[in-house]
């Protein structure tokens, strides 16, 4: 039955029917109409942020989390340009993001108009699709396709914007049945797996490297059955971690700059590297021209155009992670690679220790895993804390690591969090930045008060912008420049917004107050003096092989 | 091996797919000889027409990022020596 109906109720009319629950966002002059529908819709919760790029980095968190598409909103101008490095985090890290702006009216298009910006043009290369809605009577097929598209094969970030008076509209409705975006996933053409389960028996140096591909498409029990049927050790990517159980026996770690050297040699080592869902990127393959220079490389990946782009491939493979590695799962023989894995454990040593006294990495994620029992998800920034978070945190449950991985986002984790809290409201959340990324978005503080978000607020702090001092004392002669970084009082900074504060400067101290904050009701913060030197260790210097590492400052 | 290859996309004739795809050529810094966007002939439907002087290799990761485009409806491509295939000006 059709009524009448304005723009504006049809966007949330529909975006209700989509399922969509929560939106992350930020009123102004050209969405207005929308937040003026909004409260007729109480199924669809909004939280408040206080800047839109959170917005945005929530709405990804969210959808990382849940595996759904997160939705944020923006005004027009403004507004809608504070979204960008969102959404350009969430098409790097391809995760289904949808972006309702508002803009001026059509007829104000194209003059400069009082907040008016191309937010499609500038949006263009960062999403997957974009809409700029000329009529209501388009809305609920553009909101259907965009929800459809944001996750439909590799999922990304997509845009509808929506001129105020389109919002304004009113005409007649019937709920829309859905232009649905189910085009088949691609599947191989040839024999692609029969020819990668030859590989694989032949290999006498096999290594597994898995990506955010498996996360994504959910392939966690598949890719432990191929590694426990082969006997193949698993290489984690930084996106990848969590999607194989830290601990496991066949579990190696994290490869490429910040990679433990023992990664790095069997990579340099192998004669066949079995790649799934991950891209061969620069931060993991250091120079392309002596990566893994023995390997035969099969690469699985459910977008054609990653095949063969960074790495050459042997076999590639066009599918989703799990269809395909159920297939490989089916068609390998049962195997062992004990001499392999014994070789590269063999070479397994601990990392530089380049702190001094107790409060080192270790020790604090130590604690914060003590005080969640290990079941906690977390959200990390861009940095050295990042770095040591991606090597140290033992994740055993898979999806609990979340960061900014290919666009490298400072001021990623705070909101972020927010979204993963909102996706997993039973489970603790800890979001843990340095003191420069966290005083980026740390005003969503006050966003956590209002909204009554639980997140555990971890700061990492070394008064440095720590990862470039660090390159700063390898690359640039110990020039600092611009790197020491002032920090306030973040005790008395939770206390302003009504939180709780606590600073550790003792080891002796940490298990203590990590625990009075997890347990502690809402959000709480702690700030971690950490030292203020310290490396992460070891590195490839940048367009270096990952035969040549640095193992100790020099 | 390099060689002078032709690729026809046919896509949906509105500003917003035209300017995906040229952002495409752009963005992954390809080096394109020639240009030209005109009607196809079916309502609705736009032919763009340029020039690669690259590797098949290369030319085959340029197509597939052109399918990833909503509103894209085919891809072709041919070495500009084949006289059968070329578009007539």
């Amino acid at each position: 039955m059709s009524e009448i109906v304005s723009g504006a109720q049809i966007l949330c009319r529909t975006l209700v029917a989509a399922g969509v629950d929560t939106l992350f966002g930020y009123p102004g002059g050209a969405i207005m109409p929308f937040y003026h529908a909004l409260p007729e819709y109480p199924g669809l919760r909004h939280i408040l942020v206080r800047h839109e790029q959170a917005a945005a980095h929530a709405a990804d968190g969210y959808a990382r989390a849940s595996g759904r598409v997160g939705v944020c909103v923006a005004t027009s101008g403004p507004g809608a340009t504070n979204l960008v490095t969102g959404l350009a985090t969430a098409h790097m890290d391809s995760s289904p993001v949808v972006a309702i702006t508002g803009q001026v009216s059509r007829a104000m298009i194209g003059r400069d108009a009082f907040q008016e910006t191309d937010i499609v043009g500038i949006t263009l290369p960062i999403t997957k699709q974009s809409y700029l809605v000329q009529d209501a009577a388009e809305l609920a097929d553009v909101v259907l396709e965009a929800i459809a598209v944001a996750q439909h094969g590799r999922p990304g970030p997509v845009l509808i914007d929506v001129p105020k008076d389109v919002q304004n509209q009113k005409l007649e409705f019937a709920p829309s049945v859905g232009a649905q975006h189910a085009a088949p996933l691609p599947t191989a053409p040839d024999d692609g797996v029969g020819r990668a389960a030859a590989l694989i028996a032949a290999a006498q140096r096999p290594l597994l490297m898995i990506g955010h591909g498996v996360i994504l498409a959910n392939a966690y029990a598949e890719v432990r059955a191929l590694a426990e049927k082969t006997g193949i050790p698993v290489i984690t990517t930084l996106l990848g971690i969590s999607a194989f159980p830290e601990g496991h026996p066949l579990h190696l770690g994290m490869p490429g700059m910040h990679g433990e050297v023992h990664v790095n040699r069997a990579i340099q080592r192998a004669d066949l590297i079995v790649g799934i869902g991950l891209r061969f990127d620069d931060r993991v393959t250091g120079n392309l021209a002596a990566f893994a220079p023995r390997a035969q490389i099969v690469h699985v990946d459910l977008d054609r155009t990653e095949i063969g782009r960074n790495v050459p491939v042997a076999v590639g493979i066009v599918g989703d992670a799990k269809t395909v590695t159920r297939e490989l799962v089916a068609a390998t023989a049962t195997r062992r690679c004990e001499a392999w894995q014994a070789e590269i454990e063999a070479g397994r040593r601990a990392p530089d220790a380049s702190f001094r006294g107790g409060m080192s990495p270790e020790a604090i994620l130590g604690a914060i895993r003590d005080a969640t029992n290990g079941t906690c998800t977390i959200v990390t920034d861009v940095g050295q804390h990042q770095m040591w978070v991606a090597k140290l945190f033992p994740y055993r449950r898979p999806n609990t690591h979340i960061t900014s991985g290919g666009l490298g986002t400072m001021g990623f984790a705070v909101p972020a969090a927010m979204g993963v809290h909102v996706a997993r409201p039973g489970e603790p959340v800890w979001a843990i930045s340095g003191d420069g990324g966290f005083q980026m978005n740390m005003a969503e503080m006050a966003t956590m008060v209002q909204e009554g978000l639980t997140v555990k607020l971890a700061v990492f702090n070394n008064g440095y912008l720590g990862m470039v001092r660090q390159w700063q004392q390898f690359f640039h002669g110990k020039r600092y420049s611009s790197t020491p970084i002032w920090s306030p009082d973040y005790v008395k900074l939770a206390a302003a917004y009504g939180i709780p504060g606590y600073r550790v400067e003792d080891a002796s101290d940490l298990a203590d107050v990590v625990s009075r904050a997890n347990a502690v009701p809402g959000p709480a913060l702690v700030e971690f003096v950490i030292e203020q030197e310290a490396n992460v260790f070891p590195m490839i210097p940048p367009g270096g092989s990952l035969s040549e590492p640095i193992e100790a400052a020099v | 091996m390099t060689a002078l290859r032709n690729v026809d996309v046919l896509l949906d004739d509105t500003l917003l797919t035209l300017n995906r795809a040229v952002g495409v050529l752009r963005r992954r810094n390809v080096g394109v000889a020639r240009f030209a966007v005109r009607p196809c002939g079916s309502a609705g439907v736009s032919r763009m027409t340029f020039v690669l002087d690259t590797d098949a290799a290369t030319a085959d990761r340029v197509i597939q990022q052109f399918y990833k485009i909503v509103g894209v409806r085919a891809v072709e491509i041919t070495t500009v020596q084949d006289p059968t295939t070329q578009e007539q000006p």
